[in-house]
């Protein structure tokens, strides 16, 4: 939502986000319920195969659907990894990707912060141990939405009520607008997602790190999709959540494994790579040996 | 207006936009087995069913239940309890129970669809993790958990009523037990604390008149002292009382305190500089908070450095000497090494909260309080009443580990707000306010120098703790290190740092966490380079006969006869076994009273403590069931009201202690009176003699004071002071003089044997299994027992691995203060735990065994960072081990 957005009202599905930002005084203009339209609701399953999910589906349906289980791997498995049971049941596909940050400062009421309409980015220059270790812009929160990280690796695309086929890059930005956490229009609402029909024989899953076992914002998070056919890869797709502003596909880890063998050497020499355009801050070097280390291992279970 | 179905009844729900279901059912509804605790979706506690799913009611919009069906744990077994609640009270599921209603809506729900999906299978522990991910318990009463859910989905809980070991297991379960933030009188008002938002200031302008000026204010007061300067962020300015908390907020941000900043500095590093701006000048430093549960002694104090205290030192000059020889001469013993600690937050539950009420002269005031009359004491003296004026009462509290034991700023601003008002008044700190300024364990640097001789004994000891006690004073860290390991000489002292940060407090054995820490890695390091079994060096270096006997329970498991040498494994995954010793002392409160009466046949057992998950109902209901030879559950144990006899504080381990002599004592001169005034004895061979002359007898009581314990005669048992020689007397004396505690003989111990598995890649450590050895005499109530060693494990496994406060190192703010950023374990992270207790070494005390509570978690950090180097053969001189503390260990460079 951006500043004018929020000054007009800001939209609220089920409230998952907003409400804890209303409860700290962070969020204090008009809210304007989202009231569910036909075309927000349900998943649709096309003759090709693709799926339109309405943006009011939640995270936990997405979750539980045993046929994009099947179809979307990646898809389910990040929806089963992210957040809590009792906010899966509640948080909706629209409001996972059009979430504001999670970043201490901007959630301190107390704290000015490039998004709270201030002037510099307090956590760059303070403590910033949670943040970016791609520094593409100049506010330093990894973007939020794990979905998002997902409809990425399936060249997902968004309809809003005022667009169509946006890319998740079109949706959220590349990061460089620091005020904002999507490109969102003022007053522009998401209704649904397309997901493209899969690939023959591809396999994808959801890879993360975190400090306990469950129920934390990832450090490093990975929704990967691979074809293995004949030992090699015929396909690879890696995008990244927790790392930067926005999340980013690992051009430079599918190069490296284009065609090649799957193998415990190919797959170690291309999750290397997978620190390519890194730029991490004092702090957060450290997300860069989880990156490699969660990429590793989500090739090698895609290999297996 | 739109309606809801709450537990089958129709309900209205509020227009306003902003209010959350969360209110409506605890505010609205007075449906309070609900609890808000943070906020924020993180810890689950307000987890009510929307349409039979779980849903967290404390970010749902009360408009969004609209037409929808809500249960909340009032509506969970109303008619009759839920096979999960009866697991719950069975395994002990629970401890302060302030997160146990959230816990059994989650669990009843994965039951019941558990069951109409599997039948009587039973989950694994992976299943019921993942399916309970999103409840934290902050007592750690996982390991229970687990039990219960497992064997109600398994269906051995479907059966008839069970009794539970706690006693007010069946209130907890059912959401019925009240807590201070329940409790609702007719016109209460919500009080507000307006807080600094400058690590560093002097107020010169406070004007209230805005606020009261406010439709729906009660009062407004200033709560600055005398020199108007805050000192770190977060300190109360002034507060607010008005009819609801929404009123109360836009009342603060009415006052506008206006005056100078001042210079301020932040933390450890920078408050030691010789440049950085003094915190309290001279004439304000008994200001300064305190970070133990008392036996403070005076030091130097210059500029922001308080300290050293060195009191129990003992030729420290010859360690130094010592130390430095064997620096110059490359001695390979000597282990010199720093170590840090984190800054660990008490994060109990139930936030700090207390509500006043005034009826005439008489003050009532509810409190989450570890202490209900010492509290009545503090403020009968603070505002000038008679003790019998004052009223404190605590039924249930949601947690402390040492930051509810003082009398605290919640308290006495809502007494001088509801005396202002003219009507009661409710404080109840928000989630930030409870993870930023109730106090906490503060960080520390400790350096260590352990130099073994060369005939393999332990030569000398040098520690020195610098704490990063923010707006306090009082950390005793390596002052611990003198009462364990006797070497030939030992340097130990303890510096604190005082800095523009919130003030400490005591938490959990003050000082023992971050003192094994060190010492018991050192003390492991010294093992590796002798090529000695680390039990086998601690079991020569350490003659405590309480520790002797774990030694020897510990090197019998074959987790640890069958380990594997140090970092002999290679690839991901690495698993390492790791131990270490822990002790605290043993402690209770002179003075303590109970009184024991037989009243229309029923025994009732009274005193003047709390309990705050600890068990304390327990144990008094099982020693007087026990010598009655009656069942727990026919006792009356009235306890959580100053207005009993003299009871203990909830700290310092000591109720148990303190409690169980005296009711003895009691329970001995009662059954004398109740057989002198019987007009017949039991029919001969009764195997219930009592039961039949206590329905014969009239009303009677007795009472006693803790009596002083009786010599020991184990050899080897003796109060660990001596240790410490002359100074350990006055410090003794000292303790008992100004803190009204009985250092005892005997030591309560702990070992603890800890098996990790270390992901190298993704920095991620999991505590696979843990035996803990606990020698504190004979256990009393063994279920609640083991809560309280498992739930210690779960703790010290949060300091090892999660918990550290974060700040902003410029401007002083808190920004952990939520629980998504400050982490405490959650149930899937618990390991199997092993507990073994071992009932000997305390036959001098009356009862024969002492309190549980703050030993059992004194050694957990070092056996995982111990395991951890087991396992990988890297040290982690820091905590919380953090994914990137170990991959910064692992690739051998410093964590930023």
């Amino acid at each position: 939502m951006t500043q004018t957005a929020m000054q007009a009202g800001e939209f609220r599905a089920a409230g998952t986000d907003l409400s804890e930002r209303r409860r700290s005084g962070v969020s204090t203009g008009p809210l304007i319920d989202i009231a569910a339209e036909p075309d927000m609701i349900g998943m649709h399953w096309a003759a090709d195969g693709s799926l339109r999910l309405g943006a009011f589906s939640t995270i936990a349906a997405i979750a539980a659907d045993q046929r994009i289980a099947a179809a979307y791997p990646g898809i389910a498995a990040s929806a089963q990894g992210l957040a809590t049971p009792q906010i899966r049941h509640l948080a909706t596909l629209g409001g996972n990707l059009a979430q504001r940050s999670r970043c201490w400062y901007f959630r301190n009421p107390h704290i000015a912060c490039l998004k709270k309409g201030g002037s510099d980015c307090p956590a760059r220059s303070g403590n910033h141990l949670y943040h970016v270790a791609f520094d593409l812009g100049p506010c330093v929160a990894p973007h939020p939405s794990t979905m998002a990280a997902a409809l990425l690796a399936y060249d997902g695309t968004i309809a809003t009520d005022r667009r169509s086929a946006l890319t998740v890059g079109d949706l959220l930005g590349d990061g460089s607008n620091g005020a904002a956490d999507n490109a969102l229009q003022p007053g522009e609402m998401i209704k649904s997602v397309e997901l493209p029909p899969p690939l023959q024989g591809e396999r994808a899953l959801y890879r993360r790190a975190i400090s306990r076992t469950h129920a934390e914002w990832p450090l490093v998070e990975v929704c990967a999709r691979a074809v293995v056919k004949d030992g090699t890869f015929q396909f690879v797709r890696l995008a990244a959540g927790g790392i930067a502003p926005v999340p980013l596909r690992l051009a430079a880890v599918e190069a490296a494994l284009q065609g090649k063998t799957a193998s415990e050497a190919t797959i170690a020499n291309a999750a290397e790579q997978a620190v390519v355009g890194a730029k991490p801050l004092p702090m957060t070097a450290y997300k860069l040996d989880l990156l490699k280390g969660v990429v590793k291992d989500a090739l090698e279970r895609l290999a297996a | 207006m739109s309606t809801m179905t709450i537990n089958g009844k129709l309900a209205p729900l509020p227009d306003d936009p902003d209010a959350l279901l969360v209110d409506v059912v605890r505010n609205a509804l007075d449906l309070t087995g609900t609890k808000l605790v943070c906020g924020a979706g993180v810890c689950g506690a307000c987890t009510v069913l929307v349409d039979g799913e779980p849903a967290v009611s404390c970010l749902m919009p009360a408009r969004s239940a609209a037409n929808r069906n809500i249960t909340t744990v009032e509506g969970i077994g109303a008619a009759r309890l839920h096979p999960v609640q009866q697991a719950f009270m069975a395994h002990d599921a629970l401890q302060c129970g302030f997160c146990t209603p959230g816990f059994i809506i989650e669990a009843a729900a994965f039951h019941d669809a558990w069951r109409a999906a599997k039948g009587t299978a039973m989950p694994s522990r992976e299943e019921i993790g993942a399916a309970l991910s999103g409840h934290l318990c902050r007592c750690g009463a996982y390991d229970g958990i687990f039990r219960a859910v497992a064997d109600a989905c398994a269906g051995r809980f479907d059966g008839g009523d069970i009794l539970p070991s706690r006693m007010e297991a069946r209130d907890k379960v059912t959401g019925s037990a009240k807590y201070t933030v329940d409790i609702h009188h007719d016109g209460q008002l919500e009080g507000v604390i307006l807080r600094s938002s400058f690590a560093h200031a002097r107020i010169s302008e406070l004007d209230l008149a805005p606020a009261r000026a406010m439709p729906g204010v009660g009062a407004a007061i200033s709560l600055l002292g005398d020199d108007r300067i805050v000192r770190y962020v977060g300190q109360p300015i002034a507060a607010v009382a008005a009819t609801d908390r929404k009123t109360a907020l836009a009342a603060i941000a009415a006052i506008r305190p206006t005056g100078e900043r001042l210079p301020s500095v932040i933390g450890l590093d920078e408050a030691r500089r010789a440049d950085a701006p003094i915190v309290f000048e001279r004439s304000a430093r008994k200001k300064a908070g305190d970070v133990s549960e008392g036996g403070g002694s005076p030091a130097p104090w210059k500029g922001n450095v308080r300290g050293p205290t060195a009191a129990f030192s003992k030729k420290p000059r010859k360690v130094r000497n010592w130390v430095g020889d064997a620096r110059a001469a490359n001695n390979p013993l000597l282990v010199e090494r720093t170590f840090r600690t984190g800054t660990q937050q008490h994060a109990c539950l139930e936030p700090h909260a207390a509500v006043a009420r005034f009826d005439g002269d008489r003050l009532t005031v509810h409190v989450s309080t570890q202490a209900v009359f010492h509290l009545m004491e503090l403020i009968a003296k603070r505002y000038k009443l008679d003790h019998d004026k004052v009223r404190v009462i605590a039924d249930h509290v949601g947690g402390g580990f040492g930051s509810k034991a003082a009398l605290g700023v919640e308290t006495t601003t809502a007494i001088e707000l509801a005396r202002e008002a003219k009507a009661p008044v409710r404080v109840a700190y928000d989630r930030h306010e409870e993870l930023s300024v109730t106090g906490y364990r503060p960080a520390a640097e400790m350096k260590i120098a352990l130099l073994p001789s060369d005939e393999g004994e332990l030569k000398a000891l040098s520690l020195t703790a610098y704490a990063d006690t923010g707006a306090a004073t009082n950390s005793t860290i390596a002052a611990l290190g003198r009462l364990i390991y006797p070497a030939e000489a030992k340097e130990l002292a303890d510096f604190d740092v005082i800095s523009n940060l919130p003030a400490g407090a005591p938490f959990r054995g003050p000082g023992g966490p971050p003192m094994a820490f060190a010492l018991e890695q050192a003390i492991d390091e010294a093992a590796l380079r002798m090529n000695v079994d680390p039990i086998a060096l601690r079991k020569r270096w350490d003659p405590d006969p309480n520790r002797q006997r774990l030694y020897d329970w510990a090197s019998s498991l074959d987790v640890w006869r069958n380990r594997e040498p140090p970092a002999s494994q290679g690839g991901r995954y690495r698993r390492g076994i790791g131990v270490a010793t822990g002790y605290w002392l043993y402690l209770w409160q002179p003075g303590s009273k109970v009184e024991v009466a037989v009243k229309g046949g029923r025994l009732i057992a009274s005193t003047a403590t709390q309990d705050i998950g600890t068990g304390t109902r327990t144990v008094i209901a099982n020693t007087v069931a026990r010598e009655f030879g009656l069942e727990p559950h026919e006792i009356e144990v009235r306890i959580g009201d100053s207005k009993l006899p003299e009871g203990p504080g909830s700290g310092g381990s000591r109720v148990t202690a303190s409690v169980v002599p005296p009711m003895l004592l009691a329970i001995g001169q009662l059954k004398t009176a109740i057989q002198q005034n019987a007009k017949r004895k039991p029919a001969p061979g009764s195997n219930a003699p009592w039961r039949e002359m206590l329905a014969a007898s009239p009303d009677l009581s007795a009472s006693a004071v803790r009596p002083e314990d009786s010599r020991p005669m184990a050899p080897g048992i003796q109060s660990p002071l001596k240790q410490a020689g002359f100074m350990g007397w006055i410090f003794g004396w000292m303790m008992r003089r100004f803190s009204n505690l009985a250092i005892g003989a005997g030591v309560p111990s702990s070992v603890q044997i800890v098996e990790v598995e270390v992901d190298t890649w993704l920095g991620h450590v999991r505590v696979v299994n843990v035996h803990t050895g606990i020698a504190i005499g004979k256990i009393v109530a063994p279920a609640l027992a083991r809560s309280q060693a498992t739930g210690a494990v779960i703790q010290g496994i949060g300091y090892a691995l999660y918990e550290a406060r974060e700040i902003d190192t410029r401007t002083g703010d808190v920004l952990s203060g939520g629980m998504e950023d400050y982490r405490i374990p959650g149930i899937a992270d618990t390991p199997v735990i092993d507990v073994h207790f071992d009932q000997d070494g305390f036959d001098h005390v009356l009862g024969g065994g002492v309190g549980i509570g703050e030993v059992a978690t004194v050694p957990t950090s070092p056996a995982v960072a111990n395991a951890i180097h087991h396992a990988t053969g890297v040290r982690l001189t820091e905590l919380p081990i953090r994914p990137d503390r170990l991959i910064a260990a692992l690739k051998g460079r410093a964590a930023a």
